[in-house]
């Protein structure tokens, strides 16, 4: 079969061009049982049956039909669209008796299907703590952690290593093609003493990014530590900002309790990173290894969210729930998504309260999605979205909601139910604070995640005898109801 | 304003789970599957699948439609490696690939994991997965965890609850 790209075969078959082949094949069949010369349903000309078979024969064949992708693409024909974007309700009816009620909106954003974005060189550095807690386990795991790095990089990749105290030096400088054996013999030679001055080494780590940063790269720090900082925090804050405006990202890995969790959590977030937990020493390999392994399918960074909505619609709250569950701040009417990797879904959901409307289909907001998709070279790539649903006069039967949006919410809920226990206890609200923590423990046992839950149990139990919860117990219980995997299959059969 | 059946906290409509105690508002909670007394289930066991009844062949098998004989419900099974069939209970993060709330399966006695259905070569396998009921092929109690072959128009019994087997090339 000869490919015609003058033939948009996606529009004869009625799909888009992210259509999975199910799709497609679906919509061949029924389109084939109504145009097929024998079918006494349609007078249509045979013309159209062989259309929608050449289309198919094309499509179904996934290297014919990228080949055809990319010759329409060359030809500046076919849809402009590189990303996926998806977006679904809880309902699509509203009753329009109702003052104000609650609707929910979980978007799925991946690269178009049958579209392959070139890999990006890294542009990596990592900033290790060498303060003298880190003596021993952690230090070793996190030179152990290095060296498995330094390994996998590929010789386009760069790389620049930087470890602080009081003040920070400059392991390896930022390059690339590095010299494997002699970059590990340095790392090797790193010991630990002093305190920790976490501005100190981020500054120093952004400096070397800074030397190889371009559009054409993934420019990313990794920070590694296990203590506070004093007195600098603000500057920390300060310097992410400043890094993530010039799309360099920073992963904020925690070791151990002592560290400032709000500090890391903000860093990460203003430069649209990630923090992470790190329980005990021997994981510092796999979750370092599993993050640098991501940032090298980076497929689109910079992604925005700009909801408007119309009068009477309102964001009550935004989360990321993929990759990483967080809570989704917007600044002036804007959402910064981050990075989207070309293995890993972003999927966020957005709750919004919706007012009184009289019955008809309203429109509740536009919704305008921004990326640069540097891996294919295409900056400024926007999306824009309107979200409509009908308003009933009379209460409908319920709908029954998709099982994404739920495991989605089911997740957010207990993240949520967490963070206000912790409020309660920050307010000194104790009695509070406990009641809300033992709830949360019974939702996370309902859920089959018994260590969690039991985590929870201990820290409510301690907090109502008038203790401290430990830090410890904060910390597992903020990163690990955030790594929730509701998808787990239990042995719980009724 | 609705209210949580489990704290009474009020929410407004629309809202999907108790900010409170976290309980998914639309059912209240956990959805125990309620044992059926013996006589209403059938007693003979099936034989479960030995290899050679595979035909080894690489081709994909006709798309497998399971037809709900009471509600007439027609599913088409999603194309996946595994398919899980149960009941969904958002409460406990469990979201079954065919879920038979909508066809009675509660009363029915359904499993919130009842059972799943997985291909091998171009041969479509059921294995009951420890449900409180039972699975049953054409009248037989499938023995737990042992995979078994369906067949176009085989009776598949979850519970109580009947489907179709409807396997051919549309």
């Amino acid at each position: 079969m000869s490919i015609d790209i003058e033939q948009d075969y996606y529009d004869i078959l009625g799909v888009s061009q992210s259509a999975t082949d199910e799709e497609i094949r679906s919509a061949y069949r029924a389109l084939a049982r109504r145009y097929h010369p024998d079918s006494r349903t349609e007078n249509a000309p045979t013309t159209l049956f062989h259309e929608v078979q050449a289309a198919y024969a094309v499509l179904s064949d996934s290297q014919q039909r990228r080949a055809y992708d990319r010759q329409r693409a060359k030809a500046g024909l076919g849809e402009k669209a590189v990303l996926f974007w998806d977006i679904r309700l809880s309902q699509s009816q509203l009753c329009s008796r109702h003052e104000e009620q609650m609707l929910y909106l979980l978007m799925e954003v991946r690269p178009a299907a049958a579209i392959q974005g070139e890999r990006l060189p890294l542009n990596l550095c990592l900033v290790i703590d060498r303060s003298t807690s880190m003596q021993g386990a952690r230090l070793d795991n996190v030179k152990g952690a290095a060296h498995q790095i330094i390994d996998e990089l590929r010789d386009d990749d760069m790389l620049a290593v930087v470890t602080f105290n009081d003040r920070a030096e400059v392991v390896l400088p930022s390059r690339s093609s590095i010299d494997r054996a002699r970059a590990k013999a340095q790392v090797s030679t790193v010991w630990a003493s002093g305190g920790t001055e976490i501005l100190k080494g981020i500054q120093a780590g952004l400096s070397e990014i800074e030397r190889n940063h371009s559009e054409r790269v993934t420019s990313h720090l990794i920070l590694l530590t296990d203590g506070q900082t004093y007195g600098d925090e603000k500057e920390c804050v300060a310097e992410a900002r400043q890094a993530g405006a010039r799309r360099i990202g920073i992963t904020a890995m925690g070791i151990g309790e002592d560290w400032n969790d709000v500090l890391l959590d903000e860093v990460a977030a203003q430069s649209g990173g990630t923090s992470a937990y790190i329980a005990s020493p021997a994981q510092v390999r796999t979750l370092l290894q599993k993050r640098v392994r991501g940032l090298g399918t980076v497929f689109a960074q910079g992604l925005t969210l700009k909801p408007r909505f119309t009068e009477g619609v309102w964001m009550e709250s935004a989360f990321c729930v993929l990759p990483y569950l967080d809570r989704l701040k917007s600044e002036g009417g804007v959402i910064s998504l981050g990075t989207l990797q070309a293995d890993a879904p972003l999927t966020a959901v957005l709750e919004v309260g919706v007012a009184k409307r009289s019955p008809g289909e309203h429109r509740l907001m536009q919704l305008e999605l921004t990326a640069d998709v540097q891996s294919l070279g295409r900056v400024g790539e926007m999306l824009r979205r309107d979200v409509s649903v009908t308003f009933t006069p009379e209460e409908t039967s319920p709908e029954t909601v998709e099982p994404a949006i739920l495991s989605a919410l089911t997740k957010i809920t207990v993240y949520r139910m967490q963070e206000r226990a912790w409020d309660s206890l920050d307010d000194g609200n104790v009695e509070e604070a406990s009641r809300q923590l033992e709830m949360i423990a019974t939702r996370l046992f309902d859920l089959g995640e018994s260590r969690l839950a039991r985590a929870a149990m201990l820290e409510a139990g301690r907090i109502a005898k008038g203790g401290a919860p430990t830090d410890k117990g904060r910390k597992e219980l903020k990163y690990g109801t955030r790594g929730l995997t509701i998808a787990s299959r239990r042995r719980s059969h009724d | 304003m609705i209210e949580c059946p489990s704290c009474g906290r009020k929410h407004r409509p629309g809202t999907l789970f108790c900010s409170e105690c976290g309980v998914y508002l639309p059912t209240g909670g956990p959805l125990r599957t309620e044992p059926l007394p013996d006589e209403e289930l059938p007693a003979s066991r099936a034989n479960p699948w030995v290899s050679e009844q595979v035909e080894e062949e690489r081709a994909a098998p006709a798309p497998l439609h399971l037809k709900v004989l009471a509600t007439e419900r027609q599913i088409r099974l999603p194309s996946a490696a595994e398919v899980h069939v149960g009941r969904l209970d958002a409460a406990h993060g469990i979201f079954p690939d065919l879920d038979l709330t909508a066809d009675g399966g509660l009363e029915g006695g359904v499993s919130r994991r009842h059972c799943k259905i997985h291909q091998r070569g171009a041969t479509y396998l059921v294995e009951d997965v420890g449900s409180a009921n039972g699975t049953f092929l054409n009248g037989q109690r499938l023995t737990p965890y042992l995979p078994h072959v369906l067949k176009d128009e085989d009776e598949l019994q979850l519970g109580t609850i009947k489907l179709q087997v409807v396997l051919q090339e549309e």
